[in-house]
C-alpha cells in the first residue's frame, strides 16, 4: 500500500500537503486564533497621519535592513537600549518591522530619545556626527514632498482614525517631518523606566564629584565628550543642537547648578517637563547610564573644566 | 540518438542496500526526538515553569 | 532533431536567464558589501543599501534560485517521466513571464515598493503576477508527471511535488494584504502575529527554495554523473517524510527572545533540532552513495561539486540548529553570524549543486562535452576558498558583535557603545567583499565554460544538420 504512494502522484501531493500543514496548523494557524497573539496595551495609539507617511518611508528606504525594533529580555540590551519589547506594542504595525540585523542600533525605545533636530541633522549626513558611520545620507528626504491624498488612502487602509484636517495639515510637510514623526513615535507606549542596573550606581543627592579637577578624569572627560556629546553640544560645548555647556546657564535659566545635577541629566537624560533645582526641561536628551558611573563623573569634570571652574 | 535520453530508472537506486539504515544515523534520530522532548518541557512557561522575562528578572537581580 | 528538442530550448533558456539574473544579483552584492564599511557608495534614493540589499537578495532568491529551479525541473521531470513536457508552449510563455516578472521586481525594489516582509518584499501586483507564474509551473509539471511514462516516481520527482505545493501555501499566505494604491499595502496581519507568520514563510522559503529543490537535483545528478546508485531507498524515504514534516514547525527560531509567546519559540526550536536529523539522512545517503567508489571524486570532476555541495548542506543544518537555542542566539543573533550561515548555504550547497546540475544538462543537450573540465575545476576552488572565507569571516565579525554588545564594566555599565562596536567590523568587512570577488570570478569561469559548451554544441548540431 505504501509502495502505491509513489506511483500516484496525486495522492502523493495531497499526503504531502497534508504533512506539511500540520505543523503550519500547530505553530502558525492555532496561535493565530489566540487573544495571546492580538495583544494591544491600553495606551497604544494609531499612528497620526504623518507618523504613517514616515513609516512609509521607514519601509520603502528598508531602514529596517539594518536596525531592529525590538528589544530582547536581556540583560545587557535593557541596559543598551531600555525596556524589553513588549507584544502589545505592535498591534498597528502591518507587518511588524522587527528587523533580522543590527548593523545599526536597535530603534525600538528610540521615540523620545533624541530631540528631533538631532534626527534631521542625523539623517541629513549621519558621518558629521558619527565620522565613521556606514548610514547613508539621506538629506533627498528634506526636499520630497509628503503625498497627503496618497497618505489618506494609507490611512483608511489601515483603518486609522483622523480627520480631513489632518489631511491638509500634511501639505508643505517634507518625507523628513514625516520620518522624524515616525521614530519620534516608536515605543513610546512602554513608559520609561528607571533602569534597575545601573542607576543604584548613580550620584546620591549632593554628592560631590569625586573626580573634580583629576587631569586625567578630565583627559578621559574630553575623549568622551567627543564621542558623545560633541554632535549636539559642539566641539568646546559651546552648543549647537542642544544647549552651550560652557555658560552658566542650565535648562534655560541662568544660574550654576551643582555637579550631581550634571551627573543626574547625563546618567538620565532629559525629557520634556523633567525638574531639576526648581527648573522645567523643554528638550530632550538621551541617557547615558551605560557609560557607568566613573565615565560620567569624568564627563562631569571635564564640562567643568571647560567653564573654567 | 535519442536513446541517451532516457533514463534507465533501475540504476538509480542500488538494490543490495535499498533498506538499510545506518545505525549511527537511527541513534541520532531517536535522540534528537528525546532531547526535543526534554528541551520542550524544560522551556515551556506552563511546562518547565521557565520563561525569558522571568528569566531577565533573575539575570536582573544578580 | 528530437521530439525533446523544444523543451530543451526552454530548460536552456531558463538556465541563461537565471545566469543572468545571478550576474546582477551577484554584482549588487558586491556593491552592498562595499557599502558595509564605505557609506560613500550609497547613492541616494535608488541605490542605497536599505534597497539594493532587497534587490540583491530577491535577485538571487528568485533569479538565479528559482530560475534554475524551473529550468532544471523541466529537464529532471522529463528524464525521470520519460516523455517531454505536456504544455511545451505553456513553459515557453512561462519562461518568458518569468523573465519579465524579475525585471520588474528589480524595478519595484530599486524603486522603494517594500512590504517589508523579508524574501517577500514584493508589493501584491506583482505577488499576483507570482502566483499566476507558479500556476503555470505547476501545471506543467503534475500534467507531466500525471501523463509520465515510467511507472515510478524516483525520489527527487517526491522533492519536486513538496516544493511545487509548498511554495504555493506559504507565498500565497504571506503575501495576504489590504491594498492602498497600486505600489502599496498593509499586510493583514499585525504585530506578533505577523512575526510568526512571517517567519513560518520566511523561513520554510529557505526550505522549499533552497533545500527540496536542491536535493531534487541531488538525487538525481549524483548517480547520473557518478555512475553509482543511490545507497538507500529507506533511508530517502524517511529522511524526505521527516524533512518536510519537520520544516513548517521551525519559522519561530528566527524570532527567539522577542515578544512571541516562549511556547511557540520553544517549539520551533525543538523541531530546528529535529531537522538535523532529515538533513543529514541525505548527506549520510549521499556519501554512502560515493563510498562504494571514492575514486569519482578525482575521476568524474562533477561528483567534487555535489559532494561538497551536500557537505556544506550538512554543515548549515549542524550550524543552524545549533544557532536557534537560546543560548546562542542570544549572542549572534542580530550580528554578521547570520549573513555568515546564510551565504554558507546559498554560495556553498545551492549554488554549487545548481552549478553542476547546469553543468550537467548543458552538454547533454547538445550531445556533446563539457567545453572545459579544467575551467570547471578552477570555477570549484575559486567558489570554494571565496565561500569559505566569506563565511570564516562573518562567523568571527559576528561571535565579535555579540562579545562586544554584551560586555559590561565592573559596575554593570557597558563596556562599548554601539558606534565603538560599529566600527570593529569595517576590517572583516572589507575581507568580505575581497570573498565575495573571489567567488565572483570563480563564477565568471563557470558563465565562462556554459556560454562556451553551449557555442560548441551549436556548432555541432548546425554541421549535422
Amino acid at each position: 500500500m505504501a509502495g502505491e504512494l509513489y506511483n500516484k502522484p496525486i495522492l502523493f501531493a495531497v499526503v504531502a500537503t497534508v504533512v506539511i500543514l500540520i505543523g503550519t496548523l500547530v505553530t502558525m494557524f492555532y496561535p493565530m486564533m489566540r487573544q495571546e497573539m492580538h495583544p494591544k496595551l491600553d495606551n497604544l495609539k494609531p499612528y497620526t497621519a504623518l507618523q504613517l507617511a514616515g513609516k512609509d518611508i521607514y519601509q520603502r528606504e528598508g531602514c529596517n535592513n539594518c536596525h531592529t525594533q525590538t528589544v530582547r529580555p536581556l540583560k545587557t540590551e535593557v541596559i543598551r537600549y531600555g525596556d524589553y519589547s513588549k507584544a502589545g506594542e505592535f498591534a498597528y504595525d502591518r507587518p511588524f518591522l522587527w528587523g533580522s540585523k543590527r548593523t545599526g542600533p536597535d530603534l525600538a525605545r528610540i521615540g523620545g530619545k533624541y530631540p528631533d533636530a538631532w534626527h534631521y541633522a542625523h539623517h541629513e549626513n549621519p558621518q558629521s556626527m558619527f565620522p565613521k558611520s556606514n548610514m547613508p545620507k539621506y538629506a533627498f528626504l528634506k526636499k520630497a514632498m509628503v503625498d497627503p491624498p496618497a497618505i489618506e488612502a494609507h490611512m483608511k487602509a489601515n483603518d486609522f482614525p483622523y480627520t480631513a484636517a489632518d489631511i491638509s495639515a500634511l501639505a508643505g510637510k517634507t518625507e523628513m517631518d514625516a520620518l522624524v514623526a515616525y521614530l519620534q513615535s516608536v515605543g513610546t507606549a512602554v513608559k520609561k523606566k528607571a533602569s534597575r542596573v545601573v542607576a543604584e550606581a548613580g550620584a546620591r543627592q549632593h554628592e560631590k564629584n569625586p573626580l573634580a579637577g583629576d587631569a586625567k578624569a578630565i583627559a578621559l572627560g574630553k575623549t568622551l565628550f567627543a564621542e558623545n556629546c560633541e554632535a549636539c553640544h559642539g566641539a568646546n560645548g559651546q552648543g549647537g543642537i542642544g544647549p552651550s555647556l560652557a555658560d552658566d546657564v542650565f535648562f534655560g535659566v541662568k544660574g550654576d547648578v551643582a555637579d550631581d545635577d550634571y551627573f543626574e541629566v547625563i546618567n538620565n537624560g532629559i525629557e520634556p517637563g523633567m525638574v531639576e533645582e526648581g527648573r522645567v526641561a523643554k528638550d530632550t536628551m538621551p541617557e547615558f547610564k551605560a557609560l557607568g558611573k566613573d565615565k560620567i563623573w569624568s564627563l562631569v569634570a571635564y564640562i567643568r573644566s571647560v567653564q573654567g571652574k | 540518438m535519442a536513446d541517451h535520453f532516457v533514463d534507465d530508472i533501475e540504476k538509480f537506486e542500488a538494490k543490495e542496500t535499498a533498506h538499510t539504515l545506518p545505525v549511527g544515523w537511527v541513534i541520532l534520530f531517536w535522540a534528537l526526538i528525546l532531547w526535543g522532548v526534554y528541551y520542550f518541557y524544560m522551556y515551556t512557561p506552563s511546562l518547565g515553569g521557565w520563561s525569558q522575562n522571568s528569566a531577565l528578572e533573575e539575570s536582573l537581580q544578580k | 532533431m528530437n521530439e525533446y528538442q523544444y523543451d530543451h530550448q526552454t530548460v536552456k533558456g531558463f538556465i541563461l536567464s537565471s545566469i543572468f539574473w545571478g550576474v546582477v544579483g551577484i554584482v549588487i552584492g558586491l556593491w552592498i558589501s562595499i557599502q558595509m564599511w564605505n557609506a560613500d557608495w550609497n547613492i541616494a534614493p535608488y541605490f542605497t543599501f536599505g534597497r539594493l540589499r532587497v534587490v540583491h537578495t530577491n535577485g538571487l532568491a528568485f533569479g538565479l534560485g528559482v530560475g534554475a529551479i524551473f529550468g532544471i525541473f523541466y529537464y529532471i521531470v522529463m528524464r525521470l517521466t520519460k516523455r517531454p513536457l505536456l504544455f511545451p508552449k505553456l513553459a515557453r510563455v512561462h519562461l518568458w513571464v518569468f523573465n519579465a516578472a524579475i525585471a520588474l521586481a528589480a524595478l519595484s525594489l530599486f524603486a522603494g515598493m517594500n512590504q517589508s516582509l523579508e524574501y517577500a518584499e514584493l508589493e501584491w501586483p506583482l505577488d499576483i503576477g507570482i502566483v499566476i507564474l507558479w500556476v503555470m509551473f505547476a501545471v506543467n509539471i503534475f500534467g507531466t508527471v500525471i501523463k509520465r511514462k515510467e511507472e515510478q516516481m524516483y525520489i527527487s520527482l517526491w522533492y519536486i511535488i513538496a516544493t511545487v505545493v509548498a511554495v504555493a501555501v506559504l507565498y500565497i499566505v504571506n503575501n495576504l494584504s489590504i491594498p492602498a494604491g497600486l505600489t502599496k499595502s498593509y499586510s493583514v496581519f499585525a504585530g506578533v502575529n505577523s512575526a510568526n507568520v512571517e517567519w513560518w514563510y520566511g523561513h520554510n522559503a529557505v526550505g522549499f527554495v533552497f533545500t527540496t529543490p536542491i536535493l531534487a537535483m541531488f538525487y538525481y545528478f549524483l548517480p547520473k554523473s557518478t555512475g553509482l546508485p543511490i545507497y538507500s531507498h529507506r533511508l530517502s524515504i524517511i529522511a524526505f517524510w521527516s524533512l518536510i514534516f519537520g520544516y513548517l514547525w521551525t519559522g519561530a527560531h528566527h524570532l527567539v527572545y522577542t515578544p512571541l509567546p516562549d511556547w511557540i519559540q520553544t517549539t520551533a526550536i525543538v523541531f530546528t533540532i529535529f531537522l538535523i536529523a532529515p538533513s543529514w539522512g541525505s548527506v549520510v545517503n549521499g556519501y554512502y552513495t560515493v563510498g562504494s567508489d571514492w575514486s569519482k571524486m578525482q575521476s568524474q570532476y562533477l561528483t567534487k561539486f555535489f559532494i561538497w555541495g551536500i557537505t556544506f548542506y550538512g554543515l548549515q543544518t549542524v550550524q543552524g540548529p545549533t544557532q536557534a537555542l537560546r543560548v546562542v542566539s542570544s549572542l549572534i543573533h542580530y550580528t554578521d553570524w547570520v549573513p555568515g550561515h546564510v551565504h554558507m548555504g546559498t554560495m556553498g550547497w545551492v549554488t554549487m549543486t545548481t552549478a553542476a546540475s547546469m553543468y550537467y544538462i548543458i552538454p547533454k543537450i547538445y550531445n556533446t562535452e563539457i567545453y572545459s573540465v579544467k575551467a570547471a575545476n578552477t570555477h570549484f576552488w575559486l567558489v570554494l576558498v571565496g565561500q569559505l572565507m566569506f563565511s570564516v569571516t562573518m562567523w568571527i565579525t559576528g561571535i565579535q558583535q555579540g562579545a562586544l554588545w554584551k560586555a559590561t564594566n565592573a559596575d554593570g555599565s557597558l563596556k562599548y557603545t554601539f558606534y565603538e562596536t560599529l566600527i570593529k567590523n569595517y576590517p572583516f568587512w572589507r575581507l568580505r567583499t575581497l570573498a565575495g570577488v573571489i567567488f565572483t570570478v570563480g563564477m565568471l569561469f563557470f558563465i565562462y565554460n556554459i556560454l562556451m559548451t553551449i557555442r560548441k554544441g551549436s556548432i555541432l548540431a548546425a554541421s549535422k544538420a
